[in-house]
């Protein structure tokens, strides 16, 4: 690179070149750090690295620094040029980032800027513990972050650094060692950086493979676009029609077709027919609220996909069901990266209690069971359930799960069934109700489909939370239509955010809507019996 | 420890003219052997723990020179090792990491500054102040000025820093005062280079004995009357003998410039960024050349009075770049103009922030408002131009975010064993309600972080049952104190259990008992599994902590009566002890150990030997566990109990479900924590745990055939 464009105009030397890694803890800055301290000695340059490490521990936030004097030592008469051990705002010349909600967080920082900084980061998201915890769907927008970045950087690169380097075999290191060589800004000769790789010894070769893809990806400008591109997730489009859809608008037709699919493959196609009864409805409802069609259907759109969902509900004849296909057990051997020749074991953890197979039964039977357990509880004891390492990847224990699978055939006839129908109508009820209202109203009741998933506790949880809405919230008389279509979206959320159902609380009571009723807990008294 | 410091060792080994490249901390590591040292303690802490941890490995070497080196069992106890330096001649260096660690060596400190020393010593402080700190924010400079002991903080400079630990042992032994010297955590990991001399071996050391104790001396001791004496002597004695040793060997050093009417006066540690902010001035070239006069304090205690009036003579200001709070420094100059009647006039904290690091940014800052006022000619326009600008691409950042970044601390590693018990604990107090955690410092602290956001108070390492003793008896349930088992050599035996027992204290103690200071970098204690142990062990997968009870036998030998060790995975157990423990009719100390070998040690143990039997081609098994994505509901509930970095999000493969699904990583370990929640918990059936044969007998993959064939004929597909 030409010493002009590092040229300082105010004391006409060169200044050093400012590099700023992010990394995660375990991911090899270190390793980084010392490669380009080897490679610029190699090189004849004076250069300096630092770092706040995180500590010994995995996934901490890590920063390295590293300057380096862009005029050979052999060509400075002996003076030594005086690095800094902190970024310098507006000065840093690349920025490096293997992830990027890391990349993000040194763009918001304002250090990086769109004037001088090539901002090379990693597409590759791990997410934090805050957006795996949420009940939803808690993962920031991986565009929003990409264009933070974008806007402090004068060249931007981005690549998945953690594919790049799952493909070669190697760390992210080598990756970003590869990236940061190939973007040109420091006289990083490709030749000297494999000569130190090489010398790492152990693993140098796959480092090598993943500095060179890396490299490749970099000094092709046109992954950038093809990333972003990458980060916008396709849905399925298929075209495909099945008669017994005829008759439905277009714009449900695809949410509509995998409802279907997914309501006859759980049991039968009278069940899919029922479900079709019920969208139908719905979709009446909606022609009679909207008859200009305002909405493009929304309504019917996220009834069939959250109608589906429900009635195709989770019990442990479906689990058994999806655990014992062909296709699941090669997605297996695909995850845990079976190679020919190896011998593979697979066991399910199962945890049936009182409920999961009183939901099987009818409900005369059920309920007694239910009381009993109940009774267990209420005498401080644990409710009734049973562990189970069930070996799948044996034939009696496949065996077992198809069994189980053919119970499918007696759902109908359960308690649990019976219950869930009781339940799917009064929702739908709620959402036409809503509807002939206001549209908004029975959309936000619709949404509200969304509360409903899972098994045990978290089913509970959902139902109860949903019945909450729709007993109180929506029928809140005082209020106009519209309001309660906001309280509704406003309860909703707040349902998801947390377990304990706290934020809920918060907003029903900010709503003056009645709280949810305690449940009712066995007391755990703890006398304390003080030493006199 | 698994790590091996081969590497660094070598480096060590350097003579003279030999060039030496690798990090600050080894720099200075090295500095102690040209320095002669004849004894080196300390205890570990981040930024300085390598210094020790290469000491330890380095026992050929160290067996050369005769040098004692000692792992002590907490701060003070490394502190009083300097003793050896009141009466006897011989050089020794200590390390540890401040303000923590200064704090629990102060009593020795003390009383080591007191009598003062004859054989050069040097503390070795990792000031762990600012980005990356995992203690309070307190500055070690008060220590030296209450205890009198000479304060370097050298220019980060490999060649300046190793200089610097030659000349306090020297200045130390002409003054007779304990030296320290500070490091910021950036200067520890520095990576530069310098020119090596040879190691000395010191004149008295493990290979040269001292035939006869010392003389009987009353006035070596720091007991009264002597100590009034003591006090006179450091400041009529010591610290003019150090003045002078400082003015006389240059430590400060100045730099001239044409701007002469104005003068900086910086803490060496803070010059090289101090040079990088002048350039952007263009008030210093790349080399550090400048045009500001600078006063680099590498001794930031004692000052030097005449040293700093000649420097302010005839300028119409001065700067002072101190970082941290107070401003002793400041202060001292403050009351020395005031003293001597110098016009000078003094900035400082006027222009800077009180509190926090002085970064470049910062220090930026500061400088312009002192040059806009005392150097008007100097055009800081551009300056300001870009720390403007730099404050507006931040706030239109922030802006352009409807929410603010999520934070990432650091977390337990995959397959930590202490991760489960914090499962545990949160199941068990769903059933006997929430309960007052006195939590402690270690890998355990980071359950005050999601999802477990678990404990109420951290006093200090070891401190968390002693923190809960006037807790407990205002609670009507019980209290739980969690310690590490690093917290249980440090302190917490003393401070915590055997207060406890004395006073027949009602509460809980529970022991992670992971075999090493995990926290600290996993360095070996005392209850560590043996190296016998490791060699001989039949299952080398299996945790070996349980080989050594030296925490059980000694918590039974000083009368603890309730005790129950269990086994951190086992999730369901360790709910059912714990709530037994929180209701049980015992009164006195309850003590739970939960035992389960460090992950990050265990895995370094465990692959080298793994990878030698697989290239031997014997049969290895290997675990991972598997969410399946069409049963996984999206709540995301297991990872709310869990955490596990390798149990994370990927978009649902279902075009009808909105929630991403769960999914392990390859970096799974096969902990078995999924499965273990999954029954404790009675989680969604989501999850498989796959056990992969590599290598496996005959048999085994001849009955895995038959099993894939006849599975075909009984699985739709």
């Amino acid at each position: 690179m030409s010493l002009n464009t590092v040229m300082n105009s105010s004391t006409a030397t060169p200044r050093p070149l400012s590099v700023l890694i992010c990394a995660l803890g375990g991911e090899g800055g270190g390793v980084l750090s010392d490669w380009l301290m080897e490679i610029a000695r190699k090189a004849g340059y004076a250069a300096q690295a630092t770092s706040i490490p995180g500590v010994a521990q995995r996934t901490g936030a890590t920063t390295y620094f590293f300057e380096l004097y862009p005029v050979p030592v052999a060509q400075l008469a002996g003076r030594k040029p005086v690095f800094s051990l902190n970024p310098i705002p507006g000065s840093l010349d690349v920025v490096i980032a293997s992830e990027l909600l890391e990349a993000a967080r040194c763009a918001s920082n304002g250090l990086p800027s769109s004037d001088r900084t090539v901002f090379i980061t990693s597409t590759s998201r791990t997410f934090t513990t805050a957006e795996r915890t949420a009940m939803g769907d808690g993962r920031l927008d991986s565009a929003a972050l990409l264009a933070l970045v974008q806007a402090v950087s004068r060249v931007h690169h981005a690549l998945d650094m953690q594919r790049v380097a799952t493909d070669n075999s190697t760390a992210v290191s080598a990756v970003m060692l590869g990236a940061l060589a190939a973007s040109g800004v420091l006289p990083l000769d490709r030749s000297i950086c494999e000569e130190v790789i090489r010398e790492g010894g152990r693993g140098a070769q796959a480092s090598l493979q993943g500095f060179a893809a890396a490299w490749q990806m970099i000094t092709q400008t046109k992954l950038q676009a093809e990333q972003a591109q990458l980060l916008v997730n396709l849905i399925d489009d298929s075209e495909k029609k099945l008669p017994e859809l005829a008759g439905f608008p277009i714009q449900i037709n695809d949410m509509l077709r995998l409802g279907w699919l997914r309501v006859t493959e759980y049991q039968d196609r009278a069940y899919g027919k029922l479900y079709l009864s019920r969208v139908r409805s719905l979709l009446d409802a909606e022609h009679r609220a909207d008859a200009d069609a305002l909405h493009g259907m929304q309504l019917t759109r996220e009834v069939s996909r959250w109608l589906a969902l429900w009635m195709s509900f989770d019990d442990i004849v479906r689990v058994a069901d999806l655990k014992s296909r062909a296709a699941r057990t090669e997605r297996v051997r695909r995850e845990v990266k079976i190679k020919s020749g190896d011998v593979l074991a697979v066991y399910e953890h199962f945890k049936p209690g009182v409920p999961e197979i009183a939901g099987l039964l009818p409900k005369p039977i059920a309920d007694r069971l239910l009381a009993w357990d109940q009774q267990r509880i209420a005498e401080g004891r644990e409710p009734w359930a049973m562990p189970i390492k069930l070996a799948s990847h044996t034939v009696v224990g496949t065996l077992l799960l198809r069994l189980l699978a053919t119970f499918k055939y007696i759902r109908p006839f359960s308690s649990r069934y019976a219950e869930e129908q009781a339940l799917i109508e009064e929702w739908l009820k709620a959402v036409t109700a809503g509807l002939a209202e206001d549209w908004q109203l029975g959309y936000e009741l619709a949404l509200c489909g969304r509360l409903m998933k899972g098994y045990g506790e978290t089913n509970h949880r959902g139902r109860d939370n949903l019945l909450h809405v729709i007993r109180h919230v929506a029928n809140d008389e005082h209020t106009t239509a519209t309001a309660r279509a906001a309280a509704i979206r406003r309860a909703r959320e707040a349902a998801l955010t947390d377990e304990a159902g706290s934020q809920l609380d918060r907003v029903l009571k900010e709503l003056g809507a009645p709280p949810r009723p305690i449940k009712a807990q066995p007391i755990r008294w703890m006398p304390r019996i003080r030493n006199s | 420890m698994e790590i091996s410091f081969a590497k660094q060792i070598q480096q060590l080994k350097l003579g003279e003219g030999d060039v030496f490249h690798g990090e600050g901390i080894l720099a200075i590591t090295k500095a102690l052997l040209q320095s002669g040292v004849s004894y080196i303690g300390g205890y570990q802490g981040a930024p300085v723990s390598h210094l020790l941890d290469v000491m330890v490995q380095a026992r050929e070497l160290v067996g050369e020179l005769g040098v004692q080196v000692e792992a002590c069992s907490n701060e003070a106890s490394a502190a009083a090792m300097l003793g050896a330096s009141i009466h006897y001649p011989v050089r020794g260096a200590v390390t540890w990491k401040s303000i923590v660690g200064t704090n629990v060596a102060a009593d020795a400190l003390a009383n080591l500054s007191s009598p003062g020393v004859t054989g050069g010593v040097l503390m070795v402080i990792g000031e762990d102040y600012g980005e990356g700190a995992s203690v309070v924010q307190e500055r070690t400079h008060a220590y030296a000025m209450k205890s009198c002991m000479l304060l370097l903080d050298p220019r980060p400079e490999l060649s300046v820093m190793v200089d610097m630990v030659e000349h306090a042992f020297a200045m130390s032994e002409a003054s007779n005062m304990p030296a320290m010297m500070e490091l910021r955590i950036r200067a520890c990991h520095v990576r530069g280079s310098f020119v090596c001399k040879d190691n000395r071996t010191a004149k008295v050391s493990t290979k040269s004995l001292m035939a006869e104790p010392a003389a009987f001396d009353y006035s070596r001791l720091a007991h009264p009357p002597v100590t009034f004496a003591h006090e006179k002597r450091k400041l009529e004695h010591r610290i003019p003998a150090a003045r002078q040793y400082i003015l006389e060997h240059q430590l400060n050093e100045i730099f001239s410039g044409q701007h002469d009417s104005v003068g900086i006066i910086v803490q060496g540690g803070l010059s090289n960024a101090l040079l990088r902010s002048l350039q952007q001035f263009g008030l210093a070239d790349a080399f550090g050349e400048t045009q500001v006069p600078l006063l680099v304090l590498n001794v930031t205690y004692p000052l030097v009075p005449d040293q700093i009036a000649d420097f302010v003579h005839n300028k119409k200001a001065v700067l002072v770049l101190e970082e941290g709070a107070p401003e002793y420094i400041e202060q001292e100059i403050a009351t020395l103009l005031n003293r001597r009647d110098l016009p000078t006039r003094l900035h400082g904290k006027d222009m800077l922030p009180a509190a926090g690091e002085l970064t470049p940014e910062i220090m930026m800052g500061g400088l312009q408002q002192f040059f806009a006022r005392h150097l008007p000619n100097i055009d800081g326009v551009g300056v300001k131009l870009v720390l403007d600008a730099t404050v507006t691409r931040r706030n239109s950042m922030a802006s352009s975010l409807d929410q603010t970044l999520p934070a990432r601390p650091p977390g337990f590693c995959i397959g930590c064993p202490e991760r489960p018990v914090f499962s545990a604990l949160k199941l068990a107090q769903k059933e006997v309600g929430e309960v007052h955690i006195a939590a402690d410092i270690g890998c355990h602290s980071f359950a005050t972080f999601e999802p477990f956001s678990m404990g109420h108070s951290i006093l200090g390492y070891g401190m968390s049952l002693a923190s809960r003793a006037g807790v407990s008896p205002m609670m009507q349930r019980r209290v739980l104190s969690i310690m590490g088992d690093g917290g249980f050599w440090h302190n917490g035996l003393l401070t915590g259990v055997q207060s406890a027992l004395f006073n027949g204290d009602d509460a809980v103690l529970l022991i992670f008992k992971n075999g090493y200071t995990s926290a600290t970098g996993t360095q070996d204690i005392i209850s560590t599994p043996t190296s016998a142990s490791k060699t001989q062990a039949h299952d080398k997968l299996a945790s070996l902590t349980a080989n050594n009870r030296t925490i059980e036998d000694t918590l039974k030998g000083i009368g603890v009566q309730w005790m129950r060790t269990v086994h951190s995975y086992r999730v369901a157990t360790m709910r059912d002890v714990l709530k037994e423990a929180l209701t049980t009719d015992f009164n006195g100390l309850k003590v739970i150990i939960a035992e389960g070998e460090c992950q990050l040690e265990r895995q370094r143990r465990i692959r080298p030997w793994l990878a030698d039997l697989l290239t031997r081609g014997q049969r290895v098994m290997r675990v991972k566990y598997g969410v399946d994505e069409d049963v996984c509901n999206g709540d995301h509930a297991c990872i709310r109990l869990s955490a596990c970095p390798t149990l994370t999000l990927k978009d649902n493969p279902d075009p009808l479900k909105v929630d991403p699904v769960a999914t392990v990583l390859d970096g799974c370990v096969g902990c078995g924590l999924c499965g273990e929640n999954a029954h404790a918990a009675t989680l969604c059936p989501s999850f498989y745990r796959a056990e992969i044969i590599q290598n496996g007998h005959w048999h085994e993959k001849l009955l895995a055939s038959l099993r894939r064939l006849m599975l075909r004929w009984v699985q739709p597909a």
